[in-house]
């Protein structure tokens, strides 16, 4: 394809997402624009948001404390492996045929998908944390809890950020393909090329890439912000 | 064991600078290691003895000045073909770990394309020479102990024959015990094959014991004294060189010598049987400095010490009422002997030579008048000579 | 053809998708008593043979591309230290596209079809067996290198005879990470007319839990069956490993 028909049908995408146009394939109706952009952008965001945070509140917790108490290490690699083998598209397309669709449906599903990464990070973020450190705040009296929340977590922000951003990666991918199970998100624009066209398809795309990418780097910030200046500074 | 080869190493005006540094960090030294010798370099951290090393196989480069192996300067050969040709021993040891023993002593044969048989017939008998079961090399390092890795590292060092070895603190990461094992095995070692060694420490006991000769090193690797153990403990050169090597030089210098090299004391001896006024009149010759007779058999071996209750009798009993204690050799060294007499808390050994027939009687108090005397010196001399270990 | 039968199903199922489950004319519905239907599954597992070839086709040749780029890379790196957080940097940017976005952003460039999804598998190997390979070499002790080093051999010899091998269980859990997600994502390229065993989910067997649920059992099992592929190949790779420390 020569570059100027690639750089064309791009430029035809980013008009896509800002003004409604004729599309051909529905016979005249006008698709696209802004306002529906924004509308599939928003529902992308709030699917995503959700499950992210349910993944956070359920994997989170888990994980830290298997890591404290050194547990379940089988359990916690099982599952991180097993999470990078599940398809998305079969999570989806479950989800849709045996429970059914909507919001309320695919939100804990894609959560379950956000789990196995954040899980088996804050599992072997806390791990790793040199028992020395752990021995001394024991031994200065600190609770079980405190430790936790003040001595491993912060040592472990590093493992256990890269956890979250991989369930966020997961996450917004599989959220692409929510439109199936009946959740309005980006990917409409992708799936349904008859309705929305091949600038639509190509703007959805687009628009998917440029949301992950914000939301990576985000994370990273935050990543960065969190990690505490003594973690960052390089030994000598 | 097949023939040894070994050359002699000049550094000449050798220099090395680091990048933002103020100061060389080698700075034009200057030095001769002659052919077979173990030349120590010692000093405080810092004071590049270890990049001087480094210097001799290029792993550390030559910014001005050169060093000599024999005749041939090191700057002219390619590195690596240069490294083959020097055994290297460093404190880690940097086994490789994916392959056994024997591929690891293999190492530079097989670099240098000897074939395979070659190659094993010389582990195996690089093997025999450190001590360690031929079993073990089919083993992985980390199947052995610390011990046992660093003496493998010493054979890979010597699989290819090389003219020079480097070692650099090798024993350092050893327990205290089984350094000193090493150490030992090394020495004999080198009494067999007289390699040429550089060898680095910080510790100056170390140097003490392993080196022929000893370069004592400041910051920038200046040379403060270099000279052999004897000289540098009884004349160190400047204040720094005392201070290294220590306050206790005294102690340190009975290292060096054995108890053949002291004037030992006489004991009036006495056999079994004897009629004990014949001892008595001995212990009150002139001549005798030890109070106490000594038992001994028709051969002039100690059986014990004669006490008071034994000289009671009219004739010397064969059972004497004091144990024997400890029995020092000819060829002990004489810090060793102190530490015996030391231990067993007892004031008077019998020294014996091969047949463990008696010669003489050490005591500290020999010890002590000797170190203090002026003759100590001169004695120290010819036994520097020695080898020593 | 296959490809325009699937584009088309494609096209419909995004519209009325609503409207066929409704429908309720499936061959086997899911409901309360059974979720799995067996006589389906043994009248017509045979359909399941041509996408579970194309899946392991293009995992098989994704994976080998990913690696190769990746392990060049690494070797890049390796030599040329300034060009490490860059390359991780561009890796990691790739891993972050989510595939669907990825495979339809290259349809200008490539079209529908299998090249597009090689391009876009590939890419997804690349972030993790770099980082791999890259790990790999970070954890080979400084004291092997220097003692290579100090021994005489060249760099290249240090990088072949020592480097390498002692990176081989690093590289090869890379390996392992990026085959088990490349299945994954395989699933996915029906959307770009692909094939692979996404089919099973997609299109008018969308509905069809059982038709899914086969889908996903074969992929569980081509993942464990590469797993201990690669699992053994590191055991037979790396014998040292397996001794115990006296």
């Amino acid at each position: 394809m020569s570059a100027p028909l690639v750089l064309g049908s791009f430029s035809g995408a980013v008009e896509f997402i800002f003004a409604p146009q004729e599309s051909n394939v529905t016979g005249g109706k006008e698709v696209g624009g802004f306002d529906k952009t924004m509308e599939l952008l928003l529902g992308h965001i709030e699917v995503t948001v959700l499950a992210l945070a349910i993944a956070l509140l359920i994997g989170l917790p888990l994980g830290l404390y298997l890591g404290h108490k050194g547990k379940g290490e089988l359990l916690a690699v099982g599952i991180g492996n097993a999470g990078r083998a599940v398809p998305e598209l079969a999570v989806i397309a479950l989800v849709a045929t045996l429970i059914g669709i909507g919001m309320r449906n695919v939100a804990p599903a894609l959560a379950l998908l956000g789990i196995a990464p954040i899980l088996v990070n804050a599992y072997v973020g806390v791990r790793q944390v040199d028992p020395a450190t752990v021995d001394a705040a024991r031994g200065m009296g600190m609770s079980e809890l405190r430790i936790i929340s003040r001595v491993e977590l912060p040592l472990a922000i590093p493992t256990v950020m890269g956890g979250i951003r991989g369930a966020a990666i997961v996450i917004v991918a599989t959220a692409t393909i929510a439109p199936l199970a009946g959740v309005e998100t980006l990917g409409d624009f992708i799936l349904n090329r008859n309705v929305y066209g091949e600038n639509g398809l190509l703007a959805g795309a687009l628009l998917v890439a440029l949301l992950a990418m914000t939301i990576e780097g985000s994370l990273a910030l935050l990543q960065r912000r969190l990690t505490s200046d003594g973690l960052k500074v390089k030994t000598a | 064991m097949s023939e040894s080869q070994a050359s002699s190493v000049r550094y000449e005006e050798a220099t090395k600078r680091y990048r933002g540094a103020s100061e060389p960090a080698v700075d034009h030294l200057s030095l001769e290691v002659p052919a077979g010798e173990i030349c120590v370099l010692v000093g405080p951290s810092g004071c590049g003895k270890t990049t001087a090393m480094r210097m001799v196989n290029r792993t550390v480069d030559i910014d001005e000045g050169d060093i000599l192996i024999g005749e041939s300067s090191v700057r002219e050969r390619d590195a690596a073909q240069l490294r083959r040709e020097i055994g290297y021993v460093i404190q880690q040891i940097g086994l490789f770990p994916h392959r056994t023993i024997t591929q690891n002593i293999g190492a530079v044969p097989q670099l240098l394309g000897w074939d395979k048989d070659r190659i094993r017939a010389r582990s195996a008998e690089l093997l025999e020479l450190i001590g360690l079961d031929p079993e073990l090399g089919d083993r992985y390092p980390a199947q052995l102990s610390g011990g046992q890795q660093q003496r493998v590292g010493v054979a890979r060092a010597l699989a290819a024959d090389p003219l020079v070895m480097l070692m650099d603190e090798p024993f350092g990461a050893i327990d205290p015990i089984n350094r000193e094992r090493l150490q030992n095995e090394f020495l004999r070692l080198q009494a067999e094959i007289r390699k040429t060694v550089l060898f680095v420490t910080h510790d100056i006991d170390e140097a003490i014991k392993m080196g022929d000769r000893i370069a004592v090193m400041r910051e920038g690797g200046r040379v403060q004294q270099y000279a052999t153990p004897a000289e540098l403990l009884m004349a160190p050169a400047n204040e720094f060189v005392e201070d290294f090597v220590g306050a206790d030089r005294a102690l340190k210098r009975l290292a060096l010598m054995r108890v053949a090299d002291i004037n030992l004391w006489e004991a009036p001896l006495a056999h079994v049987g004897q009629a004990t006024a014949e001892v008595r009149a001995k212990l009150d010759a002139p001549e005798v400095e030890v109070p106490f007779p000594l038992l001994v058999d028709s051969e002039r071996r100690p059986l014990g010490w004669l006490s008071e209750r034994d000289l009671a009798a009219e004739n010397v009993p064969a059972r004497p009422d004091s144990p024997l204690g400890p029995v020092l050799e000819l060829d002990d060294v004489m810090r060793d002997a102190l530490a015996d007499l030391l231990q067993h808390e007892t004031q008077y050994a019998p020294v014996v030579d091969h047949e463990r027939r008696i010669v003489g009687v050490l005591s500290v108090e020999i010890i002590s008048e000797f170190l203090a005397s002026p003759e100590a010196k001169t004695d120290e001399h010819s036994a520097a000579e020695r080898p020593h270990g | 053809m296959a490809s325009v039968a699937l584009l088309a199903a494609a096209g419909e199922v995004g519209g009325d998708f609503f409207k066929e489950r409704s429908s309720g004319s499936l061959p086997c519905q899911a409901d309360e008593s059974h979720l799995f239907c067996f006589d389906w599954a043994k009248e017509n597992i045979d359909r399941y043979g041509t996408p579970t070839l194309q899946h392991l086709e293009l995992v098989l040749i994704s994976v080998a591309i990913g690696f190769v780029i990746a392990f060049a890379l690494a070797l890049l790196a390796h030599r040329s230290r300034w060009l490490q957080p860059p390359l991780l940097a561009a890796t990691g940017v790739l891993y972050t596209i989510p595939s669907i976005a990825f495979f339809f952003l290259l349809l200008p460039v490539t079209g529908f079809g299998r090249d597009t999804a090689i391009i876009v598998l590939s890419a997804y190997t690349l972030q993790i067996i770099y980082r791999n390979t890259m790990l790999g070499f970070e954890n080979v002790p400084d004291s092997v290198k220097d003692a290579a080093r100090g021994m005489g051999l060249t760099n290249r010899q240090i990088l072949w005879k020592v480097e390498l091998p002692l990176a081989t269980p690093e590289i090869i859990a890379g390996l392992r990470v990026a085959t088990a997600s490349t299945i994954a994502i395989t699933t996915l390229v029906v959307l770009i007319s692909a094939g692979g065993l996404g089919t099973e989910m997609y299109g008018s067997n969308f509905n069809f839990p059982t038709a899914i649920l086969i889908a996903v059992a074969i992929i569980a099992l081509m993942v464990l069956a590469f797993d201990l592929l690669l699992l053994t190949t590191q055991r037979l790779l790396t014998p040292w490993r397996k001794v115990r420390p006296r």
